[in-house]
C-alpha cells in the first residue's frame, strides 16, 4: 500500500451532493490523516454532517467518490464498511437492554474481555457491562455509543458534533478520551461548530461553508478563514 | 312483505315515542330522530335493492367485489400518502390478505360459492384488511419519521437496512392488529358479536351461531394480521435504498 494511503487512510474526491434542487456539497476534495482528529468546522447548514453522512455510505453523493485505504467504499459490503467505519451521533443512542446487550447489538458473542477493554477504552469501567441503560447518565450512555462502535474494531470513527448534547464536565471527559483513541491508530473525523473544541482536540481542519472547502491545514489556518464571529 | 312492513312499523313506534319524551322535555331532538330514522329508511331499502340485484348475477357479483377492492385501496392509499406507490401497495396488500382468505374459506368449503356467501364475506374482508393496511402503513411510516435517528445508528451499526426497520415493523403490526386481537380475546365477554347475534335471530342454534362467529373472527385474525405484514413488508421494500440505506420520504435533516 502507497505511504500516503497508509497516512491517509480515508480520502474523498470531487464529492458533490445535492438535495432536492439544494446543492449540499460541492465538489469536495480532502483526505483524513490516521492516528489524529480532523476536524470538520462550518456554520450551521454549511454540509458538515452530510459530508460524514457520505464517509459511511449513510448518504449516497451524487458526484465523486470516497475511498478507505485506496478502495472506493462503493465497492465495499456497506454493512462491513459501517463496522470499520464507526459513527457516533449528536444525541447518544441507546437501544433496548442494558450496555452488554447494547455493546453486542447486531454482532455475534463475543469474548467479555473485549466488552470489558472497549467499555474502558471509551472511559467507563467493565463494571457497567451490567448496568441498565436506563440508569446512565447522557455522558455516561454517549460513552457506551464509543464503546459500542470500539467493539466492532472499526479504523474510522466519524463524530457529529458528540458533545453537543453533554453538559461541561461530560464534554471535557469525552474531549480527554479522543485523546486516549488516537493511541489505537484511529482516524478521528469531528464534526463540530465550536471552534474552541476543534482548537482543544484536533490537529487539524477542513473549514466549510456553503457545501464547499474554504479552508484546510491547522486549526490556527481555519481559524483565519473564518470571516466572522468566533464560530461557537 | 306486509308483514315485514308491520314488523318495522312496530319497531319504528319506539322512535315515536322517543319523538313524544323529546317533545314533552323540550329536548329539541325531533328533528334529529326524523332524519336518521328517514335516512336509515332510504339507505337501507337501497342498499337492500342494490345487494338483491348483485345476488342475483354472478357478472354484477364480480363487478362488486372489484368495486369494494377499489374503494377500500384507494381509501387506503389515500392514508398512506408520502409512501410512493401508496395506492399500489395498499391494493396489492389488502387483495393478498382478503383473496387468501377467500380462497382458504370458499376453497375448503366452509361456506357455499354463491354470491350470497361470497359478497359479504368479502366485504368484512377487505374492510378490515383497508383498516390493518392504512394503520400499519400509517403507524411504520410514522415510526420512522420519529425515530430516524435511532435507525441510522442501528445502520451505522453495520445492520442491514431489513434488520435496522424489524424493530419498526414489529411495533407498527402490533398496533394495527390490536383491536382485532382484542375482539378475538373477548368474544362473547362484553358483547355479543354481530355474526352471532345475526345467526341466532336467523333461527339458528347457539352452537351454530358460535361456530359461525368463530369462522369470521379467526378469518378476519388471519387476514388482518397478513394485511398488516404484507403491507409493513411492501412500505420496507419502498424506503430501502441501494447501499443498505434507508431513503424516507421527507429526510429530517438540514
Amino acid at each position: 500500500m502507497p505511504d500516503d494511503v497508509i497516512d491517509f487512510p480515508l480520502r474523498v474526491e470531487a464529492l458533490g451532493l445535492t438535495r432536492g434542487s439544494r446543492p449540499v456539497l460541492r465538489n469536495i476534495t480532502t483526505s483524513f490523516r490516521k492516528g489524529v482528529v480532523t476536524a470538520v468546522v462550518g456554520p450551521s447548514g454549511a454540509g458538515k454532517s452530510s459530508l460524514l453522512r457520505c464517509l459511511n455510505r449513510l448518504e449516497e453523493p451524487d458526484t465523486g467518490s470516497v475511498t478507505l485505504e485506496g478502495i472506493d467504499i462503493r465497492s465495499l459490503e456497506p454493512t462491513a464498511l459501517r463496522r470499520r467505519v464507526g459513527m457516533i451521533f449528536q444525541t447518544p443512542v441507546i437501544f433496548e437492554g442494558g450496555v452488554r446487550a447494547n455493546l453486542l447489538y447486531g454482532l455475534p458473542d463475543q469474548k467479555e474481555e473485549k466488552l470489558s477493554a472497549a467499555l474502558e477504552a471509551a472511559g467507563l469501567p467493565a463494571a457497567f457491562l451490567d448496568r441498565e441503560s436506563s440508569a446512565l447518565s447522557v455522558g455516561q450512555a454517549q460513552r457506551v455509543c464509543i464503546a459500542r462502535a470500539l467493539v466492532r474494531d472499526p479504523e474510522v470513527i466519524l463524530m457529529d458534533e458528540p458533545t453537543s448534547a453533554l453538559d461541561r464536565d461530560a464534554t471535557a471527559r469525552i474531549e480527554s478520551l479522543l485523546g486516549s483513541l488516537l493511541e489505537r491508530e484511529l482516524t478521528i473525523v469531528l464534526v463540530t461548530h465550536d471552534l474552541g473544541q476543534a482548537r482543544r482536540v484536533a490537529r487539524s481542519g477542513i473549514l466549510l461553508m456553503d457545501g464547499t472547502v474554504v479552508a484546510e491545514g491547522d486549526v490556527d489556518q481555519i481559524e483565519a478563514a473564518w470571516p466572522g464571529e468566533e464560530l461557537s | 312483505m306486509i308483514h315485514a312492513a308491520i314488523h318495522v312499523a312496530i319497531a319504528l313506534l319506539l322512535v315515536g315515542v322517543a319523538i313524544i319524551v323529546s317533545r314533552g322535555q323540550r329536548l329539541r331532538l325531533e328533528n334529529d330522530l326524523l332524519i336518521a330514522t328517514i335516512r336509515a329508511l332510504v339507505q337501507l331499502v337501497a342498499v337492500a335493492a342494490v345487494i338483491h340485484l348483485i345476488f342475483s348475477s354472478l357478472g354484477l357479483s364480480a363487478a362488486a367485489l372489484f368495486v369494494m377492492l377499489g374503494a377500500a385501496s384507494w381509501t387506503a392509499g389515500h392514508r398512506l400518502k408520502g409512501i410512493p406507490g401508496g395506492p399500489v401497495l395498499a391494493l396489492t396488500a389488502i387483495s393478498t390478505a382478503a383473496g387468501t382468505a377467500l380462497l382458504v374459506l370458499f376453497g375448503g368449503r366452509v361456506f357455499p360459492l354463491t354470491p350470497q356467501y361470497v359478497i359479504p364475506i368479502a366485504g368484512m374482508l377487505i374492510g378490515n384488511c383497508m383498516t390493518a393496511t392504512s394503520v400499519s402503513g400509517v403507524r411504520f411510516k410514522e415510526e420512522l419519521m420519529d425515530k430516524s435517528l435511532e435507525l441510522e445508528a442501528r445502520l451505522a451499526l453495520g445492520l442491514r437496512a431489513k434488520q435496522a426497520l424489524t424493530t419498526y415493523t414489529r411495533r407498527a403490526t402490533s398496533i394495527a392488529l390490536i383491536p382485532t386481537i382484542d375482539a378475538t380475546k373477548n368474544v362473547g365477554l362484553i358483547v355479543l358479536p354481530g355474526a352471532f347475534v345475526g345467526t341466532i335471530l336467523g333461527g339458528g342454534s347457539p352452537f351454530r351461531a358460535a361456530q359461525i362467529q368463530l369462522i369470521v373472527l379467526f378469518m378476519l385474525l388471519g387476514a388482518v394480521s397478513l394485511a398488516s405484514m404484507t403491507t409493513t413488508l411492501l412500505v420496507s421494500r419502498v424506503f430501502i435504498g441501494p447501499g443498505e440505506r434507508v431513503v424516507l420520504p421527507e429526510e429530517p435533516r438540514p
